[in-house]
């Protein structure tokens, strides 16, 4: 059976009121008028209060004072409450008849009075219920308003107290800046939470210091990450330097711990405040790493980039759904012979965006690959590219490979090969008849397990391609392991060989590094006939460029059968 | 033995002390009878007699609290004068004072 009386429950705990006063009849009169509310601590003298304030402040909700009494001063004890800070937050009511001596009381930090003789007792006691209450109330929005680490605002009321800035200072030109601590998660690993929490804590003294000083307000938004929202500033330089000062640890004058700041610089007060810090977010992820150059600031595209990024992501199921994307083919043609024939074609895929019209694959292939999209955009390629292969089988009976991209993420894929076969099977084509480029960089990583499953691919029937070869870290002895039937330059090594300072020297040493491994290599974004001649000459196998055309729609794609037919190449 | 009806007799303002008591009648009577036996002890007399005037604040102050929170006023006027002659040590007839607030006390007492 449950005691009602003791519900352990902390709105049934009694609020506990300490008395200050020596006269017995002040005593009993207090008590009769507050005691059913609330329980009554009782001191008869300075000391005695001192002590029981000591031992009992976190169990206190308010002192009432007398001022006149035996020993210690009603004042003294007041100054004493008020200049210690574990017990300085204790409201403390003082009971006077003297008038005179609220000035000194109020100075001094007492929350209100009561005047002696006592008003009647409903009115003393609506007093202390709404002091307590204003009391418990500024306690919670003080628990809550700060963080408990820092003692820096939180991000809630930060947003909330910059808003009132606004307010008060429409005209002023300000800034929005964040700043937080690069890899700071990494300092923890290294050195300890506890060390991790000394350099949070010095930056935001640093940064207290300087709203003290400077004016605006900080607060600590997140794990490392700070909010300053100040004055419009001329020098950030000059401000990252004082937030950092003496971050560096046992004196070695070596500073380990490196700050990087976004600013939004001159922040458009139409646009709300929350707005205003995502655009100083975006502002110094531009800096992250870049430790000569830690402070960025945001500009309009970045905005724009940002809200063309979020509506690419939108709108990506409709696209599938819709068959916005759409797969164009660009010829790859094998030049070993005297006559350039077609051997094969490269699936590239475009976005027919129903609002935005033709989206360039460099907006959106980097973005589906940072956020994992790409691999339902890579199967979705593979289908219309293996249903295209098919297509040209049945109805124009020709054969040809083509080649489709595989991102790395693919590759991690344990169920990427019966993937690859359920598509090949369900357009009835060989594995042979699709050629999967997979980027050198994709090798950097878990090499032997993406080996492995490049391996497996190979020994399945798909041939495999290395992509954007010389772009990535391959080193030789690692390139001997790769299970590779072709290389494809990277287009950037075609581009700088052919400026204008001619230098060539390069690709002649891949292409015979390619051969040296026994496989062919592709040289693709070739683009003119002096390319294409010396391409051929150093011993390129396959040449794929606007020399020989852009990439088509599948339809206008075929008129380059109707050329080989012409010329008996296709089978 | 004090009674409601005699407090009114001896002029005190009951309402008022009593609303301090939170009109608990029984607590008032209690408090009244503390304050006049308080009164008539003579520590107040004795402390002005040896002319240790900040006992005779102290104590004089103390009286004046209960004296006013209780609404005696009879004795309320001459004790809360007595008590600032005592607090600024303002020279003067106190035992003139002291001896009124014992007159009214008494009277208090015999009602």
């Amino acid at each position: 059976m449950t005691d009602n009386k003791n519900l352990f429950r902390i709105t049934e705990e009694r609020r506990r009121v300490l008395l200050i006063e020596d006269d017995f009849v002040c005593q009993e009169m207090m008590k009769e008028s507050i005691g059913d509310t609330y329980d009554v601590v009782i001191a008869e003298s300075g000391e005695e209060a001192l002590d029981i304030i000591h031992e009992q402040h976190d169990t206190l909700s308010m002192i009432l004072l007398d001022l006149n009494l035996p020993g210690i001063k009603g004042l003294d004890v007041l100054s004493r409450i008020k200049s210690d800070p574990e017990y300085s937050r204790l409201p403390v009511i003082v009971m006077t008849s003297d008038n005179e001596a609220e000035v000194e009381c109020l100075s001094l930090g007492a929350m209100d009075f009561i005047p002696k003789p006592y008003p009647a007792s409903k009115v003393i006691l609506a007093r202390i219920l709404r002091t307590v209450e204003l009391y418990e109330d500024r306690e919670t929005l003080r628990m809550t308003e700060r963080d408990q680490l820092t003692g820096l605002y939180n991000k809630e009321f930060f947003y909330r107290y910059a808003v009132q800035l606004d307010l008060y200072h429409k005209d002023e030109p300000t800034d929005a800046i964040l700043f937080d601590v690069n890899h700071f998660h990494t300092y923890n690993d290294r050195y300890g939470k506890v060390r991790g929490n000394e350099i949070l804590k010095r930056i935001a003294n640093n940064a207290m210091s300087y709203v003290k000083e400077s004016g605006g307000i900080v607060c600590r938004s997140g794990a490392d990450t700070f909010m300053l929202y100040c004055r419009h500033l001329d020098d950030y330089q000059a401000l990252l330097d004082r937030l950092s000062a003496d971050l560096d640890d046992g004196g070695s004058g070596e500073n380990r711990v490196r700050l990087r700041m976004g600013v939004y610089v001159n922040a458009d007060k139409t646009v709300d405040i929350e707005r205003r810090f995502d655009r100083a977010k975006m502002a110094a992820d531009t800096s992250r790493d870049r430790l000569t150059d830690p402070v960025g600031f945001f500009d309009h595209s970045m905005r724009e980039a940002e809200i063309l990024e979020e509506q690419l992501i939108d709108d990506f199921h409709a696209a599938i759904r819709e068959k916005q994307f759409v797969v164009y083919y660009q010829p790859k043609y094998n030049v070993k012979q005297d006559r350039p024939f077609l051997c094969s074609a490269e699936a590239l895929v475009r976005w027919k965006h129903p609002t935005l019209g033709l989206v360039s694959p460099g907006t959106f292939i980097p973005l589906f690959e940072k956020n994992g999209l790409i691999q339902e955009l890579d199967y979705y390629v593979w289908s219309q590219a293996s249903s295209q292969i098919c297509d040209w089988k049945t109805r124009l009976n020709v054969s040809l490979p083509v080649s489709v991209n595989v991102s790395r993420i693919d590759l991690y894929d344990p169920e990427l090969m019966d993937k690859l076969l359920n598509i090949a099977k369900k357009n009835g084509l060989r594995p042979e008849d699709l050629l999967l480029e997979i980027t050198e960089s994709a090798y950097t990583e878990k090499t032997d397990q993406i080996v492995t499953r490049v391996k497996n691919l190979r020994e399945c029937g798909f041939r495999i391609e290395m992509d954007d070869f010389g772009s990535g870290y391959s080193s030789l002895s690692m390139l001997s392991r790769m299970p590779i039937d072709a290389l494809k330059l990277d287009i950037q090594f075609i581009r700088s060989a052919f400026k204008e300072q001619k230098d060539t020297r390069l690709l002649e040493a891949m292409t015979g590094l390619a051969r040296s491994f026994g496989v062919p290599t592709i040289a693709e974004g070739v683009e003119t006939a002096e390319q294409f001649t010396e391409l051929k000459a150093m011993g390129c196998d396959i040449i794929q460029g606007y020399y020989f055309s852009r990439p088509l729609p599948a339809d206008e794609f075929e008129k380059f059968f109707a050329k080989e037919y012409e010329e008996e190449n296709l089978c | 033995m004090l009674t409601i009806g005699k407090l009114k007799e001896f002029g005190a303002d009951v309402d008022t002390g009593l609303s301090r008591c939170a009109n608990n009648e029984e607590l008032y009577i209690r408090l009244a009878g503390i304050t006049v036996q308080e009164l008539s002890s003579g520590a107040l007399g004795k402390a002005i007699e040896e002319g240790d005037l900040d006992s005779a604040f102290q104590i004089a102050h103390k009286l004046k609290g209960g004296v006013t929170n209780l609404a005696l006023m009879p004795i309320a006027e001459p004790l809360c004068e007595l008590t600032e002659l005592l607090r600024n040590k303002t020279p003067g007839n106190y035992e003139t004072l002291y001896a009124e607030v014992i007159r009214r006390t008494n009277d208090l007492s015999s009602v």
